[in-house]
């Protein structure tokens, strides 16, 4: 090996600082994007909450602070909020026992439908909701008024309690979900040491099985609560027009009132700067409560847990089940499948006043074509960017570890727990034209930016899973197997890496073609999305209209579920 | 082949140091065993000679080739450090074949198609998997696993072959052949091979020299096996390799006795240094031997037969300590049964001072 002698040492030594600078770039790129995508956004909202024209200046906020609208908003945010958290917690680990621990009917099938709530928009949920139990004009109440020849409104789904119903039904799969994974991953001996040592069935349930899932249940529960406390579909739907205000309705309404001006954007940052700290004291508080113990028992690998017999209860709780499913998936489905075909909203539900119309002006309208388009370039952009994105930063943070790693994770965490409605304030205020002269508002542009600040928390957190299976061992062996920095990398990790990233680009995709939240501050005259195109819609009073193009999002929503379904499944297992 | 030179090396994370100063000379064409305890280093050398890690100070060489200087600033990057790994745990590439993995380092070096194909084949030929060329690594056994990796370290050229526990996941049986096959492989090519290990067992099967780490990165020791199972070069070394028993000796009037909770006299020859108490006689098990002959007494708390040896525990006054006897010498002269107290006699026994703190009795 003599040609390696002398000069060509020098020359390789050249190279080995080349690589550490590699590292650099990197480390600094991530650094940049990420204050340019979400730092900036949310000093701003900051900086405008208190400071006019370079002054500090309070009063504002203050006056914001003591509104009694702004207080009334609060309360509700957080009555809705904490009800929605603890009534889908219970609902969500009932279920996820019952389908993960009992010996129920059917069960792959219940939980193919048990997923189905997650892909419902609460949004629409709500719609259908409010079209059956709408305390002046619901289907159902009226038909009750008849039948029963009642005075007024049985039900009156515009309400509180209205709206933590709908959120309860489309949120507990947050909590089903992590539990069931947790239940088939939990050791059953656990179990069956209990039982062997004198346990009884109820006893191992409560003294075992639910102390050992808890990680499970306090993470979903904290999913329910920061989302129901940022959400502004269901609220907006149901008791905007009762003046039922959260703090993120609330939010659009200030700016939607202002007509969009900088006073109201103001304002509308003051609010957020509300909505943010509950947001903050509900994390706080959830930590507290549940950081005692953490439990490692719960193992990656699947194992077949004994079943419980649940003897005579079976059936009537199987019947529960399906009940349940029908009451929150079929019953809004089939009411907004049927609105959508009525010739005005307000007919009663025959079949001579049943009609295609209403799916011809969704078809024919420039606007509506235009909503699914700008939905669809926007989200398949947005999962595109945060999928190279997120994966980078999650390649820094877990393997080149740079000093300030912590930060960096913080930063891209960040928007994870800031509502969407207080992002797109930030966004508004970044790129309307005071930073640089960059002004996106009114394009398609500011949407993009938004959702990338959204929704990058996402990829990051499954690439970041999936950058800790692969052992550095693997790309150390290709360097050594004489592949560089760069060729290991493009050999080795982004291989093992690729399905991680490609269900992180889904589960950015698939949320952001429904989404309203965010984008109901952010459109422009052509930049609707599919979501405020509905909501617009429905808000002009075109309600089978919106129907229609409800039931077109559901459909695009299912076909597209399935079709990730199938590709994700085929796949080979690394 | 080329033989490897760590002159001066100093390694730290933050402010815990693992290595420092740490000198080492691996003669080609041997087989050299890195044996140390969990933690001493021994990974930090190696990731160090790959050139995955940048020491502070010293310098590498694999033979007249510098591959890192500190004062020179010279840090050829991995990549061209031309040294074969296999990682402990083997660090085969999942979503290649067992072909594609062994031909990886001939692609990153741009040869010709077919010859990439004929040496990768060669490669799996020693290892005996030739006819897993096509399946992919999770459906291998970890045995079959640790051969690709083998393969795919042995399939370039290397200069310096290292093994970084490349057997601890194996069980016995497959662990005794692979050793054997590393032995022969080293044979048939003369590599240079430096083969890191908790498990001194594995490195006396294997070595040509063995190279002994304290716990922290002190080079306790380096040569032949023979050398350092005969002449322990200190008490760290004597310990870590093989069994031992300790028992503290002090003065006793006159002479000499052994402190097992009770002062026994004692009549071997006892170096002067270590009269003036404060020491410890070590003694192997297989260097105790049954004298009836013997002042001093044991009694024999259990026996357990091992297939080619016994293996005693004698409680010598409240002390207890481990005997082995051989076959030979179990025909010869007879067995000990629990329960009889017999005269022993140590052979072979070494001096040193106490650990500070440490309890023996």
């Amino acid at each position: 090996m003599k040609k390696y002698g002398g000069v060509s040492a020098e020359l390789a030594a050249v190279d080995g600082r080349k690589r550490l600078n590699m590292d650099k770039v990197m480390t600094a790129v991530c650094f940049v994007l990420l204050l340019i995508i979400v730092v900036i956004p949310i000093v701003m909202i900051i900086y405008n909450a208190f400071f006019y024209e370079g002054k500090l200046e309070i009063g504002m906020f203050v006056e914001q602070l003591t509104e009694p609208n702004n207080l009334g908003a609060m309360w509700n945010t957080l009555k809705i909020a904490v009800f929605t958290t603890i009534l889908g917690t219970i609902m969500g680990v009932f279920y996820a026992w019952l389908l993960g621990r009992s010996d129920i009917p059917a069960k792959g099938l219940m939980r193919a439908l048990f997923n189905i709530p997650y892909m419902f928009p609460p949004f629409l949920g709500a719609m259908a909701w409010d079209m059956m139990f709408n305390g002046r004009s619901g289907y159902i109440n009226k038909w009750l008024v008849q039948l029963f020849g009642l005075q007024s409104m049985p039900i009156n789904i515009n309400s509180v309690w209205g709206i933590v119903f709908v959120e309860v039904s489309y949120y507990f799969p947050f909590v089903f979900m992590q539990v069931v994974s947790a239940l088939e991953r939990m050791d059953p001996t656990l179990e069956e040491s209990a039982r062997i040592a004198g346990a009884r069935q109820r006893q191992v349930v409560w003294k075992i099985t639910l102390p050992l899932v808890k990680p499970a249940i306090s993470a979903g529960a904290l999913l329910i609560l920061t989302t129901s406390l940022a959400h502004f579909g269901v609220p907006a739907i149901l008791g905007y027009a009762k003046r039922i205000y959260t703090l993120p309705t609330r939010i659009y309404e200030v700016i939607y009132n202002s007509g969009g001006s900088f006073d109201g954007i103001r304002q509308g940052a003051a609010i957020s700067v509300m909505l943010v700290v509950v947001v903050a004291l509900a994390l706080i508080l959830q930590n507290r409560i549940l950081s005692a113990g953490n439990y490692d028992i719960i193992k990656g690998k699947s194992m077949r847990p004994t079943l419980i017999k649940l003897r005579g209860a079976k059936i009537p709780l199987f019947l529960l089940a399906i009940l349940t499913l029908v009451l929150i998936v079929i019953v809004p489905l089939v009411m907004i499948v049927l609105i959508s075909f009525l010739k005005a909203y307000g007919l009663p539900l025959e079949f001579k006043n049943f009609t295609f119309a209403q799916y011809q002006k969704v078809f024919s309208a420039n606007g509506t074509i235009a909503s699914i388009r700008n939905s669809l370039f926007v989200s398949i952009t947005a999962g595109i960017i945060c999928m190279f994105l997120g994966t980078l930063v999650a390649y820094v943070v877990q393997k080149i570890r740079p000093k300030g790693k912590g930060v960096l994770e913080v930063i891209s965490m960040l928007p994870y727990a800031i509502p969407g409605t207080v992002l797109s304030i930030g966004v508004i205020l970044a790129w309307s034209g005071r930073i640089a002269g960059i002004n996106l508002y009114n394009t398609i542009w500011i949407i993009l930016v938004a959702y990338l600040a959204r929704y990058l928390s996402f990829s990051m957190k499954t690439s970041s899973a999936a950058l800790l299976q692969v052992h550095s061992s693997l790309e150390e062996a290709a360097r050594v197997c004489g592949a560089s920095h760069t060729e290991s990398l493009a050999d080795i990790t982004l291989p093992l890496i690729r399905p991680a990233m490609v269900s992180g680009f889904f589960l950015i995709f698939l949320p952001a073609m429904r989404e309203v939240t965010t984008s109901i501050l952010l459109y422009g005259p052509y930049t609707r999305t599919l979501g405020v195109q509905i909501y617009s819609l429905r808000d002009a009073g075109m309600i089978p209209q919106a129907a229609a193009l409800a039931t077109v999002a559901i459909g695009i929503i299912i076909i597209l579920n399935t079709l990730v379904t199938k590709l994700t499944k085929d796949r080979k297992g690394v | 082949m080329a033989n490897v030179k760590f002159d001066d090396i100093t390694f730290r994370y933050g402010s815990h140091t693992v290595l420092e100063h740490f000198s080492l000379e691996v003669e080609s064409g041997k087989i050299v065993c890195l044996v140390g305890p969990s933690g001493c280093g021994k990974t930090t050398l190696v990731r160090a000679l790959l050139g995955l890690i940048k020491p502070e100070t010293g310098s590498i060489t694999v033979g007249d080739r510098v591959l890192f200087d500190a004062k020179k600033r010279v840090n050829v990057p991995a990549e061209k450090r031309n040294i074969g790994i296999v990682f402990q745990d083997y660090a085969v590439w999942p979503h290649m074949t067992v072909l594609e993995n062994v031909s990886y380092p001939l692609k990153k070096q741009r040869r010709p198609k077919e010859e990439i194909r004929q040496r990768a084949m060669r490669a799996l030929e020693q290892v005996h998997m030739t006819e897993y060329a096509n399946l992919l690594p999770n459906q291998l056994s970890g045995g079959q696993q640790q051969r690709v990796a083998i393969a795919r370290a042995l399939v370039v050229d290397s200069d310096v072959l290292v093994m970084d526990e490349p057997i601890t996941n194996l069980d016995a049986k497959l662990r005794e052949e692979m050793l054997l096959e590393i032995r022969m492989i080293q044979k048939r090519l003369n590599a240079t091979i430096l083969y890191i290990t908790h498990d001194q067992q594995s490195a006396l099967q294997l070595c040509d020299k063995m190279a002994i780490m304290e716990q922290d990165g002190v080079l306790c020791q380096y040569g032949t096996d023979e050398e350092i199972i005969l002449h322990p070069a200190n008490r760290f070394t004597f310990e870590f390799i093989g069994i031992s028993n300790f028992i503290p000796v002090e003065k006793d009037g006159k002479g000499m006795a052994l402190n097992c909770g009770e002062k026994i006299p004692y009549e071997g020859s006892v170096p002067e240094e270590a009269r003036s108490g404060g020491y410890e006689l070590g003694v192997r098990p297989n260097d105790i031997v049954f004298d009836d002959a013997s002042p001093l007494k044991a009694k024999v708390d259990s026996r357990v037969f091992l297939g080619s040896e016994y293996n005693y525990f004698l409680s010598v006054g409240k002390k207890q300590i481990r005997v082995q006897q051989s076959m030979l010498d179990a025909r010869t002269k007879g067995v000990a049964n629990e329960g009889e107290t017999v005269g022993i006699r140590f052979l072979n026994t070494r001096f040193y001072p106490a650990k500070k703190g440490a309890e023996t009795a």
